[in-house]
């Protein structure tokens, strides 16, 4: 039996977004659409979308990086939007075989992350509020980043004397911040510091050019310098 | 006084929210008598943040000293919460056993 092809509307429908984006992601072979024998018109496949939007961490990365759109579902403009999401997330882990008491450190990481982006950012957005929370419950991945100020110019308002990001990263994921104010900042990336080296939960951390890789049964805290530099914040955490 | 903690939703992540659940509770917190100790039970919580926790627990920690009594919850996240809250504010929760 002959596959349905999805017109271009539907297939704007489904990723959430413009007919341009997808005339722009054909032409650049971002998504290339099908074209009927003969035909002009574009047509895609359910399964190509599906597989087109399990590429997390390159819509993270290539949006902090460039600002490229991505698939809308996957964006939440306010952390009300986010609250809902994870939620929803909460829910479908629940119900996962193996995770009936695992869900919730899971939930808590991903939610003290995406959490930290709204609660730092807010009215201070260079560009675009809000952050992308993407995850695949049956590959075990999340991924959330934003396109905020970063760990190192939100931190410097209460350690001025900060002069990189990897030493920036290190003290948000290793010291209380005493005297908060003005910078209500809590012990959120402690507490995930400890969950993950404890727990069996991967993480990949980066904000400017620092780097947090905590992977396998014998992790270490260790904050490195990458060949990138990101603008804001990007996460993956695996499970 | 019993407060059940689930009336202010089953997921408590963020900051936001735990200010204002600590400010929608404090025209109760009035209706406890002077020595009268409040336990926060936490059944029916199905993730709680530090962030969340921060804004809520740690201020009535320090408004109700020891009138203040946590129930047993055999939660991972209630665990790992307020374990990291009493290393930041270098103050004890009473646990009830």
């Amino acid at each position: 039996m002959e596959e349905k092809l999805l017109t271009i509307t539907e297939a704007a429908e489904i990723l959430g977004v413009s007919l341009d984006t997808l005339r722009r992601w054909d032409k650049s072979g971002k998504l290339v659409a099908i074209r009927k024998e003969g035909g002009t018109h574009r047509y895609y496949r359910e399964k190509d979308l599906e597989i087109f939007s399990s590429d997390l961490m390159s819509f993270a990365s290539e949006w902090i990086q460039s600002g490229v759109e991505f698939p809308a579902p996957f964006y939440c403009a306010t952390s009300s939007i986010f609250n809902a999401r994870l939620t929803k997330m909460e829910h479908l882990l629940m119900q996962k075989p193996g995770f009936e008491k695992l869900y919730s450190l899971i939930v808590l990481v991903t939610g003290e992350i995406g959490d930290n982006s709204f609660a730092h950012n807010l009215g201070k957005w260079p560009d675009t509020p809000g952050i992308f929370f993407g995850y695949n419950i049956d590959e075990r991945k999340i991924v959330l980043a934003d396109r905020g100020l970063g760990i190192l110019e939100t931190l410097r308002k209460v350690r001025p004397e900060l002069e990189d990001h990897v030493s920036a990263v290190k003290v948000a994921f290793t010291e209380f911040i005493s005297g908060r104010a003005p910078e209500k900042r809590g012990n959120g990336l402690k507490l995930v510091r400890e969950v993950i080296t404890d727990g069996p939960i991967d993480l990949f951390y980066t904000s400017g050019d620092a780097e947090v890789r905590m992977k396998g049964s014998d992790k270490v805290f260790q904050v490195t310098r990458g060949q990138h530099t990101v603008r804001g914040c990007l996460a993956k955490i695996e499970f | 006084m019993k407060l059940q903690l689930v009336k202010f939703g089953t997921t408590l992540i963020s900051r936001e929210l735990g200010s204002e659940a600590f400010r929608a509770f404090q025209p109760t917190m009035r209706e406890l008598s002077e020595n009268e100790e409040l336990e926060i039970d936490f059944s029916g919580v199905l993730t709680l943040s530090p962030s969340w926790a921060d804004e809520f627990l740690t201020p009535l920690l320090n408004q109700l000293n020891d009138k203040l009594i946590l129930l047993p919850s055999d939660n991972l996240s209630v665990h790992a919460t307020l374990k990291i809250l009493q290393e930041a504010n270098k103050k004890e929760f009473r646990i009830k056993l």
